[in-house]
């Protein structure tokens, strides 16, 4: 008897799956685009970020209509920040015929990973935050939007360290991937060309908690300045770590997390004074900026951050992009529109793509003034 | 004084796990089989005192305490699952159920804490010894102090009390102990809960001196655990301890001469090294 009620269950529940498949494919006027993102794991608060981001971004355009008519719909994935599920993500986006574009990942690591399946499939990939500087080359279905790493590196060496802080003796501790191998490259040689020591240069692989034996021999080198190219989790174990050995005499730049509200919430006491560089902060006077920026600390739970701006930005560049092309959308044909577009303006200001596919950006310094990141430069501070 | 200096680092760091292989060499001794629950009953410690600062304030001593009692609550669980109904059983069973139990206890705890890190509050912050030009941190003396206290008290336990003997014969045969009247289930039961509980103090000691806590933080510290118990040679107390202090000096004086991507390298490589050499781990019997 059970038997015979579990086949029915089963077949029943089969069919169920059969006629679903069947409704998908009939629902027309929805354009797809997949979002890769790490909503779990190391980077949790930036996929979260990029989850939200996107997700207002769509909403907006929806309730504007749609593209030319057509609702968008997100297909969000976990990619882990790991490689590995990033490229799985891949496989499953290209083989996926409804969805025409990806945004994502977050790190370049996963983004260089992942660029031969999307190229292979002729599908963009337009990343709110990969920054090394070969990653949107690789081919020309990769775009970026934040920047290179080697815009960022020099200014960090050149106006973050010698200027603002007026370090001398710089440490340089880098997480040992691809973005932060290329990152603290191009912080030494801009380093080297203006005359600031560099007294170690140190390594973690992802993942590192104990960085005490890694302190202790720099702390023997006698820096004045520690730059710290990591995101918010290592850079707030670091910071903690060395108020607990009672290393007083050091002032702490970063290269990486950005204006991440984690660092704050997770260091409290011990990050104050951490000062950092970003393409984007919000002022006061930017009407536009300050309503995004509202209603994503609403919705998300926790301050914008740059990378969520990225994300929202490359969202809405694509929406434009495939609105652009009309009737005649396929995912080779939003490449050519993404690269050939020249007016987009988005909350993080102007976006134009390099042949390359990526973004030359100026730089900003926040720092960390009673538990708040605050702006202390401008776009000028670079003469 | 350099190389000092990194040597102590590397202590402080060994003695944490000293103590975790202490906990899991009294756990091997009494059920009789490794175990992979370890490293998340390490995190459960961990997180218990996470906690307990945020409820009670930053008082150390009572959060090691709380951690203790927490770790130890959920060593019974494991024992009602993992082992009691399966003394008799093969013990492979016993094995893959800690398995199970590692990876529901890792995914519980990540549903009911978040995935994300959390910070812990700095202890002792800045304060430090100076000998010459050597800096020796309060919160490294008091983690060597705690671990030493508990080695201490733990032997004291196992040689001199009646509860500690009846461990020792448990681990030793469980027939013949079962002969000679001891209740085997009772003082299983026990040896794991206090096995659980060294690995909770152990647990809070790291979650303080790496100032995180993460519930993905105990695959990686129960294998430091199981490699110090390994080199120890397996169930030995004071090899272990030894051997936890020899990974961690190791480790650290690795770090100082070339880079901290390396740490875990040095670590299993000397595992491997001595294993290849001394079978029986450091202080092993042959035969055993």
């Amino acid at each position: 008897m059970l038997k015979k009620i579990l086949v029915i269950v089963l077949s029943l529940s089969l069919l169920i799956g059969v006629f679903a498949g069947c409704q998908k494919t009939e629902e027309a006027g929805v354009i797809k685009i997949g979002v890769a993102a790490p909503i779990t794991g190391n980077y949790a608060e930036y996929g979260k970020g990029f989850d939200v981001a996107t997700q207002m971004a769509v909403d907006k355009i929806n309730a504007a209509g749609g593209i030319n008519g057509k609702t968008v719909e997100l297909v969000l994935m976990d990619s882990k920040g790991d490689a590995k599920e990033a490229t799985e993500i891949a496989r499953k986006f290209t083989e996926d015929p409804e969805i025409l574009a990806v945004v994502g990942d977050f790190s370049s690591t996963c983004c260089m990973a992942t660029a031969p399946i999307y190229t292979e499939a002729k599908m963009v990939q337009i990343s709110p935050t990969a920054s090394h500087p070969d990653y949107a080359g690789m081919s020309e279905y990769m775009f970026s939007v934040m920047g290179r790493q080697d815009a960022e590196g020099p200014f960090v060496a050149e106006y973050l360290a010698q200027k603002y802080v007026g370090a001398e003796k710089m440490a340089v501790i880098y997480l040992n991937n691809d973005w932060g191998v290329s990152a603290h490259t191009n912080i030494l040689k801009r380093a080297e060309e203006i005359g600031l020591e560099v007294t170690a240069v140190e390594n973690f692989v992802d993942g590192e908690k104990d960085f005490t034996a890694t302190l202790t021999k720099i702390r023997q080198t006698n820096p004045d300045t520690l730059c710290l190219v990591m995101f918010y989790n290592e850079l707030v174990i670091i910071s903690k770590q060395i108020k607990q050995m009672g290393w007083e005499d050091v002032k702490i730049i970063a290269l990486g997390p950005g204006i991440s509200e984690q660092i704050v919430q997770l260091g409290g006491a011990d990050v104050e004074g951490i000062a950092t560089s970003t393409p984007f902060m919000v002022s006061p006077d930017n009407t536009v900026a300050v309503a995004f920026k509202n209603e994503f600390e609403q919705k998300a739970g926790f301050t914008l951050n740059v990378h969520s701006a990225c994300a929202y930005d490359a969202t809405n560049m694509l929406a434009k992009a495939i609105g652009n092309l009309g009737d005649n959308v396929t995912r080779e044909a939003i490449a050519a529109e993404l690269s050939n577009m020249k007016d987009f303006v988005g909350i993080t200001g102007p976006i134009i793509f390099t042949a390359n596919g990526d973004v030359f950006r100026k730089y900003l310094i926040a720092q960390i003034e009673n538990n708040k990141w605050v702006q202390k430069t401008d776009y000028s501070y670079v003469d | 004084m350099y190389f000092l200096e990194q040597l102590i680092n590397g202590i402080c760091q060994g003695s944490i796990y000293a103590l975790m292989a202490i906990g899991y060499a009294v756990i091997y001794g009494v059920v009789g089989l490794v175990t992979f629950t370890y490293g998340e009953i390490i995190m459960m410690g961990s997180f218990s005192a996470f906690y307990y600062f945020i409820a009670f304030g930053n008082n150390l001593w009572m959060a090691l305490i709380a951690g203790f009692i927490t770790a130890a609550l959920v060593g019974v669980v494991v024992h009602k699952v993992c082992y009691q109904r399966f003394l008799d059983a093969p013990r492979y069973i016993s094995l893959i159920c800690t398995i199970g139990m590692s990876m529901f206890l890792k995914n519980l705890a990540t549903i009911l804490f978040g995935s994300e890190m959390k910070g812990m509050p700095t202890f002792f912050g800045g304060k430090f010894i100076s000998i010459g030009t050597i800096r020796v941190g309060y919160l490294q003396l008091i983690i060597i102090a705690v671990v030493i206290i508990l080695t201490v008290l733990l032997t004291i336990y196992l040689k001199k009390t009646r509860m500690g003997m009846r461990l020792r014969a448990v681990s030793q045969d469980k027939k013949a102990a079962a002969l000679v009247g001891i209740n085997v289930k009772t003082t299983t039961l026990i040896g794991n809960c206090i096995g659980c509980g060294l690995g909770g103090v152990a647990g809070i000691l790291l979650g303080v001196y790496y100032n995180s806590v993460l519930p993905t933080m105990g695959g990686m510290a129960g294998l430091k655990a199981f490699s110090a118990m390994v080199l120890g040679g397996l169930g030995s107390i004071v090899g272990s301890a030894i051997s936890g202090v020899i990974i961690g000096v190791v480790e650290n004086l690795g770090i100082a001469l070339t880079s901290s991507g390396l740490r875990d390298v040095f670590a299993f490589v000397l595992l491997v090294l001595i294993l290849f050499i001394r079978p029986q781990g450091l202080f092993g019997k042959k035969g055993n």
